[in-house]
Parts: structure tokens; C-alpha cells; sequence
């Protein structure tokens, strides 16, 4: 195995080589977000998930990028066979692949290494793949219409719903009031407290008839009548006052 | 005669710890029919129709000579029911309706129901009583559980005493809501059944536990 090695050999090596890197950056950043899900999922927010995809998506065109160019050789001309199946666990295998893989079994091995669909899988898709190649061109082209027809059909159908719907949503916004605040206040206050209830009382009604009484004897030109009040109410204050003054 | 009113108020306390917990609304006459229909809908008395009530409340004051304001009179009110005369006559006395805070969801309000025979009126003229005011409650009652919820219309008597249909006014075009349950003190648990109770109602009505210091 140690002959010189052909261009195309370097470049397959080196090409790998890329190609490993690459899918291990990929590899980590998946492992970095999914432990991000798992450990502050009641901190993250939409934006930092966004990033966190945009990152991946970003690896992997990287990756794509570097499978279609020119120094990567045709990989689909190349067989890889395993050449020996164990059921042993192999601990190198192991710590390459981080303990996902112990041992390249007969297990395995069919799901790791296949580049084609189940073999029943395959006849199904071939039997879809007839079907649709068998189909008359004119039949097919009255069926999209039809399709097409339903579709826009179904679009309209969907649109007025909307519509209407949106209609009752507004409808029910402004549903009519149904009750005052004002009526609430007017009517608590009247059955606590007796609010608009109480009768005008005959002793009320003196009491204000009595202030208009007493201005018109202020209007009244004799002054004697109008002080006397005043002076009364003087000598109550000054007599009470009096003994905490001088004890 | 420092005092008496707060003996009187404590005594209350003292015999019936009990205490009414109480959210309010109301709802205009146009949409009572909806309200009513939703009631019968979520209340254990459904499968007949809502129970009507016509009662007669007289309140009666005795003045109190406390400095605070808000025992300044002591207020019993009177109830009879117009539409069943036979009942007993039914004597109230409420407490300062407590708003408390945000983690309390009604009204509490202490609450002293006696039934009485009906020459209670009399007797309160003799103790010194005076008729306050007066009006007339006529509506519909539901319950459900321990709930219960009233709808009714108040109406202003015209004429001292009289409760004919002719000589009442309503006093608003809305119908009062009230949802109140009576339990032992501390029962604090059941705001919180009736502030779901209340939820059910929105946007119909919104009840609510109404500051009695806002009212004018």
C-alpha cells in the first residue's frame, strides 16, 4: 500500500481531508445548539434560535460548496466496501465516533454504508416513475387544469371565509354595551347609602329655608340685628378660651 | 354613651361572625333578557324558571355618637317580600362594606341576618329609630352552590309607604347584579370561586368589588 501515491490519490486525500473538517465544524455546531436547547431552553429567545440556524445553514453550504468544486474528485467514482465485519467491539471505532459505533457489525453495517433505497422502496419508486412516464400528455394537461381549477376554487371558497370571519371578529368588537358604569355607581350608592332614595326632609327644608330668611334680615337696614350673631359667637370663643390661657 | 355604638357594632361581631362577601354591576334593562338567559345557563336552579322576587326595604337609622363618620348612624334595614306577605319580615344589619387589597377579589362586609315578625318597624320607631329611606327591589334570584346572585330593579317610591306598581320609578334604565355569598369569617377561599363565577358573566356584566368611599 505504500506506492507512490497518483495525483488523483492526493487529491482524494486532500479532499477528504476538507470534507472531514468541514462536517465536523457541522458536527460540533449541531452538538452546541442541541445542548443550547437542552440547558437554557427557558432563556432562549427566537432571535438566538435564528442565528443558531443561520449558522448551520451557512456550514452547510460551505460543505455543498466544496463537494461541487474542482479540486474535489468525482466521489460517486469511488466504491468503499468494508472488508472486514466483527461483532467485537472495536475501541478505536468507538472513539472515533464518540461511542455511537462499538463494533462494525452486520447490524450496522447495510444502514452506514448504503447508497441506494431498500430494494422494495426502489420498486415502488419505479413503479410511481412508469406510471407517471406512461401518462398521455393530453390527459395530463386536462388534469392540471382541472387542478388548477379546484385549487383556485378552493382558494376563493377559503378567502370569503376569511373574510367573513374577520366581519364577526370586527361585529363582536363593537358589540353593543351592555352595561354603564355610571347606572353601576347610581345604583350602589342607592342601596347603600339611600342615594336619590331619600325623601327631601321637612326639617331640611327649614334648615334652607332658614339661611335665605336670616339674608334677608342682613338686607334689612336696622345693623343691630344683623351683628348680634357675630358678637355671640365671639364671647363663646374668648370664654372658653379663656381658662386654659391663664390657669 | 362614649362608646355605645362601638359595644354595639362589636357586639354584632360577637354574636355573628359572620360575613358577607359581595362583587357588583350592573346591566342595561335592554340586555337583562341575555343576562338571564346566561344565569339559568350557569346556576343550579335552571331547570325552572328564574325565581322572582318583589321586596319592600325600609332602612332605619339611629344616630350614633361616635366622632368617626363612617359609624356616625347605625342603619337596619327592613325587608319584606311584597309578593309574599305571609313571609317574615327580615331584619339586616351591614358592616363598612372592606375593599382590602389587590389579593382579595370581593367585598367583605360584616352581615347580621335576623327574620322578625312584622311589627318590627313599630318597635324601631320606639327604640328611636328613623326611616331613612326607602325603596323597592323586584327581580330575579339564582344560586348556585352556596352563591347567589340577584338581578333586580330598584325603584324610587314616590309616595311614602305606597308600593303600588303606579307610584314606583325606576331609578335607572339598568337592572343592579349583585353576587354574594354569606360564610363564617376567614372564609377567604371563596373570593376566588366567586371572581371565576364573575369571569363567566364578563363582558355581559362586569362585576366587580365596588369602593363604597368612592361613592358620592
Amino acid at each position: 500500500m505504500q506506492a507512490p501515491q497518483s495525483k488523483e490519490e492526493k487529491q482524494l486525500d486532500a479532499g477528504l481531508e476538507g470534507l472531514i473538517t468541514k462536517v465536523h465544524d457541522l458536527k460540533n455546531q449541531i452538538a452546541a445548539f442541541i445542548n443550547k436547547l437542552e440547558t437554557e431552553y427557558e432563556t432562549l429567545n427566537w432571535p438566538s434560535m435564528l442565528d443558531n440556524f443561520a449558522l448551520m445553514s451557512g456550514q452547510l453550504n460551505s460543505l455543498k460548496q466544496l463537494l461541487r468544486g474542482d479540486k474535489m474528485p468525482a466521489l460517486r467514482n469511488f466504491v468503499l466496501f468494508p472488508v472486514l465485519l466483527s461483532q467485537d467491539p472495536d475501541p478505536h471505532l468507538e472513539k472515533l465516533t464518540e461511542g455511537r459505533v462499538v463494533s462494525c457489525n452486520h447490524d450496522l453495517v447495510p444502514d452506514y454504508l448504503r447508497t441506494k433505497p431498500e430494494p422494495e422502496v426502489e420498486e415502488k419508486i419505479n413503479l410511481i416513475a412508469n406510471k407517471a412516464a406512461n401518462v398521455n400528455i393530453e390527459t395530463a394537461t386536462k388534469q392540471l387544469n382541472s387542478l388548477n381549477k379546484i385549487t383556485s376554487n378552493l382558494l376563493d371558497i377559503i378567502n370569503s371565509s376569511k373574510d367573513e370571519w374577520e366581519n364577526d371578529a370586527g361585529q363582536k368588537g363593537s358589540q353593543p354595551q351592555t352595561s354603564q358604569q355610571q347606572d353601576t355607581t347610581n345604583l350602589v350608592a342607592a342601596v347603600t347609602k339611600g342615594l336619590r332614595l331619600r325623601r327631601p326632609d321637612p326639617s331640611m327644608q327649614q334648615m334652607q329655608a332658614g339661611p335665605i330668611h336670616s339674608m334677608q334680615q342682613v338686607q334689612n337696614p336696622r345693623p343691630g340685628m344683623g351683628k348680634m350673631p357675630s358678637a355671640i359667637k365671639t364671647n363663646i370663643k374668648s370664654g372658653s378660651a379663656h381658662p386654659y390661657q391663664r390657669p | 354613651m362614649e362608646g355605645a355604638g362601638t359595644s354595639y357594632s362589636n357586639a354584632f361581631r360577637f354574636v355573628a361572625p359572620l360575613q358577607e362577601h359581595l362583587l357588583q354591576g350592573s346591566i342595561l334593562d335592554a340586555h337583562c333578557e341575555v343576562l338571564l338567559h346566561r344565569l339559568r345557563g350557569l346556576c343550579d336552579n335552571a331547570d325552572t324558571t328564574p325565581e322572582t322576587f318583589s321586596d319592600y326595604e325600609a332602612v332605619y337609622q339611629l344616630k350614633n355618637n361616635l366622632a368617626t363618620p363612617a359609624s356616625q348612624y347605625i342603619l337596619l334595614r327592613v325587608r319584606q317580600a311584597l309578593d309574599h306577605p305571609e313571609a317574615p319580615h327580615h331584619i339586616r344589619y351591614l358592616g363598612q362594606a372592606e375593599v382590602g387589597d389587590k389579593s382579595r377579589h370581593t367585598l367583605v362586609r360584616a352581615c347580621f341576618d335576623v327574620a322578625c315578625s312584622s311589627n318590627v318597624r313599630d318597635f324601631l320607631n320606639e327604640l328611636g329609630f328613623k326611616l331613612d329611606h326607602e325603596y323597592v327591589a323586584r327581580g330575579y334570584f339564582f344560586h348556585k352552590g352556596r352563591m347567589k346572585v340577584m338581578v333586580s330593579k330598584i325603584y324610587r317610591m314616590q309616595q311614602p309607604g305606597k308600593t303600588d306598581q303606579n307610584t314606583l320609578e325606576p331609578i335607572t334604565q339598568s337592572h343592579m347584579v349583585e353576587l354574594s355569598v354569606v360564610a363564617p369569617m376567614g372564609q377567604d377561599s371563596i373570593g376566588e370561586e366567586m371572581k371565576n363565577f364573575a369571569e363567566q358573566l364578563k363582558p355581559l356584566v362586569v362585576l366587580e368589588k365596588f369602593d363604597h368611599k368612592r361613592l358620592p
